[in-house]
């Protein structure tokens, strides 16, 4: 509608207030979410990455899976039955480097499959964050609960798990350090939740995922501050045009009094409510794109795009839901009152 | 038959316990390509008579007819259409909308009253209404620069761009100075003979009366003869 345009056009610096707050509340959301994906990508994209399925730990494990040993009977029962199934365990541990630096890993160790990569006896796979840190392939790494020595035979891409490096190693070299004998855990991709084994409890994705206490602590908090961020955002737009139609009442009154609909009258704020938050969200959005472009490295953010535009989606509604409840006093207003008050 | 008339028009606010009769059975006719002026004391009621007329507040009792349609017995959104389409309003301010320029406040009111002409003809009859009241210089002017008796001439003009049937006007000199006061006497006198409206306007300048074809005073919420 024109009026809405020509308001904003006369009124530039009102509206460019509320698109700026508009903004940089979108904009901090982003970032924030984008942490929040971040930390959740360095705190178990070892575990993210793995597609839709079931992960199966010991019932005595109390969901926890350091805990957990799977018995060998059940977990060559488990592998033979499916092909694409993964039995593997992780533990939190050190390597020094030649120069006995010291760096903590997530130690993982895997049977055959395509989820993990392959590793032989005496040697390490290494997540590639630790090659910024100076390691090589060739470098002889060291453990003080391991006789021998690691060989770095390669690096992989984002493997990550508890905010440390993964170090991918042999069973058998696993089984020395940590002196056990099973798997903690079995992963059936495509699995669900209606295949049961005895002695051993179930999890989806996501429920494995919060079985990790530092996980969902951190996802919680950083959720709670996003979910925060968008409802202040809300109030604010229902703050904002709650003023400025405080100050519109008598204007609407006269154009009630004229004979417009109070329809129309609606459509304008509606109009100015869009058009000034569509603006806000593109500008976020590219910005947050861009900072996620240029993000440090060691950083940790992640901002998918679906993400934004996720968030994006809500802040129009509930931009919408704020602005229309503050117009409820126009339509409760009078043509008469106006008239009688004055000029404006 | 006259082309607008109020049958035994009654008015009572009631605050909370207290009610009070500020129209006591008022009967009027108004003709076709006449002023007609309301005069009284102040608190007579003259300001309520011209609002319930004019469709902006509700009668507790009685009829108005309009052009053979009981204005008394329509809702609230029939009420208004025939506002949009047959009614112009002038008050004592302009009430003008501030962040259009005069051009537009006129095309609003066309857009209100669902014309159905071309944005052409739109843009013509605006600037035909705006040399009529000698506004059409200042076009492109937003009202903050315009000078009361100015705004008063947009006001006028925007209250007739749609062609309606009526013009009410509550003490639409009330803001000005003498000399102003009477142009924009003069201008609702041509206009009312010129468009043939029938227009009911309240004031309380007797000077005013001048300019107008039949006066109707008003005395604690009835009519004197
Ligand atoms: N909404 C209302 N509620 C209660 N009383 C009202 C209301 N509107 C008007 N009145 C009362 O009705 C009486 C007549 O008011 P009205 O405005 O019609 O007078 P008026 O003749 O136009 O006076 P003035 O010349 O001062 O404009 C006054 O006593 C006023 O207080
Ligand atoms: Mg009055």
């Amino acid at each position: 509608m024109k009026m809405a345009w020509k308001e904003m056009k006369k009124n530039k610096a009102r509206f460019l207030i509320l698109g700026s707050i508009v903004f940089l509340i979108s904009f901090l959301t982003f970032i924030i979410s984008g942490l929040a994906n971040g930390l959740s990508q360095d705190n178990a994209a070892l575990i993210k990455d793995l597609p839709d399925g079931q992960f199966y730990l010991n019932k005595d494990a109390d969901q926890n899976y350091t805990f957990s040993r799977i018995d060998h009977v059940i977990q060559t029962e488990l592998l033979n039955e499916h092909p694409d199934a993964v039995a593997f365990s992780m533990q939190m541990g050190f390597l020094h480097d030649e120069a006995e630096k010291q760096q903590s890993v997530a130690f993982v160790t895997a049977t055959d499959s395509k989820w993990f990569p392959k590793v032989n006896k005496g040697e390490v796979i290494l997540d590639r964050s630790l090659e910024d840190e100076g390691m090589k392939i060739g470098d002889h790494l060291t453990n003080p609960q391991f006789s021998g020595h690691l060989t770095v035979k390669g690096f992989v891409d984002q493997k990550k798990f508890s905010h440390a490096p993964v170090a991918f190693i042999h069973k058998e070299d696993f089984q020395e350090m940590y002196r056990v004998d099973e798997m903690q855990l079995v992963f059936l991709p495509e699995a669900d939740s209606s295949q049961e084994y005895t002695g051993l409890e179930s999890f989806s994705n996501s429920e494995f995922l919060n079985t990790i206490a530092s996980y969902k602590a951190e996802q919680m908090s950083l959720n709670m501050i996003v979910w925060f961020l968008v409802v202040i955002s809300g109030l604010l737009f229902a703050i904002f045009f709650y003023m400025m139609n405080v100050q519109k009442l008598g204007l609407y009154g006269i154009l009630k009094a004229i004979g417009m609909k109070t329809s129309s009258l609606f459509n304008m704020m509606w109009t100015q409510m869009v058009v000034i938050t569509a603006i806000a969200l593109t500008l976020a959005t590219a910005l947050s794109q861009i900072f996620n472009r240029l993000a440090p490295s060691g950083m940790p953010f992640h901002l998918p795009l679906n993400t934004t535009i996720f968030l994006s989606v809500i802040f129009l509604l509930i931009g919408f839901i704020g602005a229309t409840v503050s117009g409820i006093q126009i339509k409760k207003v009078q043509p008469l009152q106006a008239i009688q008050q004055g000029e404006m | 038959m006259s082309i607008f008339t109020l049958n035994q028009v009654r008015k009572t606010f009631t605050h909370g316990e207290v009610s009070e009769e500020i129209l006591k059975g008022i009967s009027l006719s108004l003709k076709e390509g006449k002023v007609t002026a309301l005069v009284g004391a102040s608190g007579s009621g003259k300001s309520t008579l011209l609002t319930i007329a004019a469709g902006l507040q509700p009668a507790s009792n009685g009829q108005i007819q309009f052009d053979g349609k009981n204005l008394s017995g329509m809702n609230a959104e029939q009420v208004r259409k025939i506002r949009a389409k047959e009614f112009g309003f002038v008050f004592q301010f302009a009430h003008l909308v501030p962040f259009l320029t005069v051009e537009e406040q006129l095309m609003l009111m066309l857009d209100v009253s669902e014309s159905t002409l071309t944005k052409q003809d739109q843009k013509r009859k605006v600037t035909e209404m705006l040399e009529f009241v000698e506004m059409n210089h200042r076009k492109k002017a937003y009202p903050a620069s315009l000078s009361g008796g100015e705004k008063q001439r947009v006001a006028i003009a925007r209250a007739l761009i749609h062609q309606p049937k009526m013009l009410f006007a509550d003490e639409p000199t009330a803001s000005l100075d003498s000399k102003k006061s009477k142009d924009v006497m003069k201008l609702i006198r041509d206009l009312t003979k010129d468009l043939n409206l029938t227009t009911l306007m309240v004031t309380h300048d007797e000077e005013m009366l001048a300019y107008v074809d039949q006066i109707v005073k008003m005395s604690d919420g009835t009519l004197v003869v």
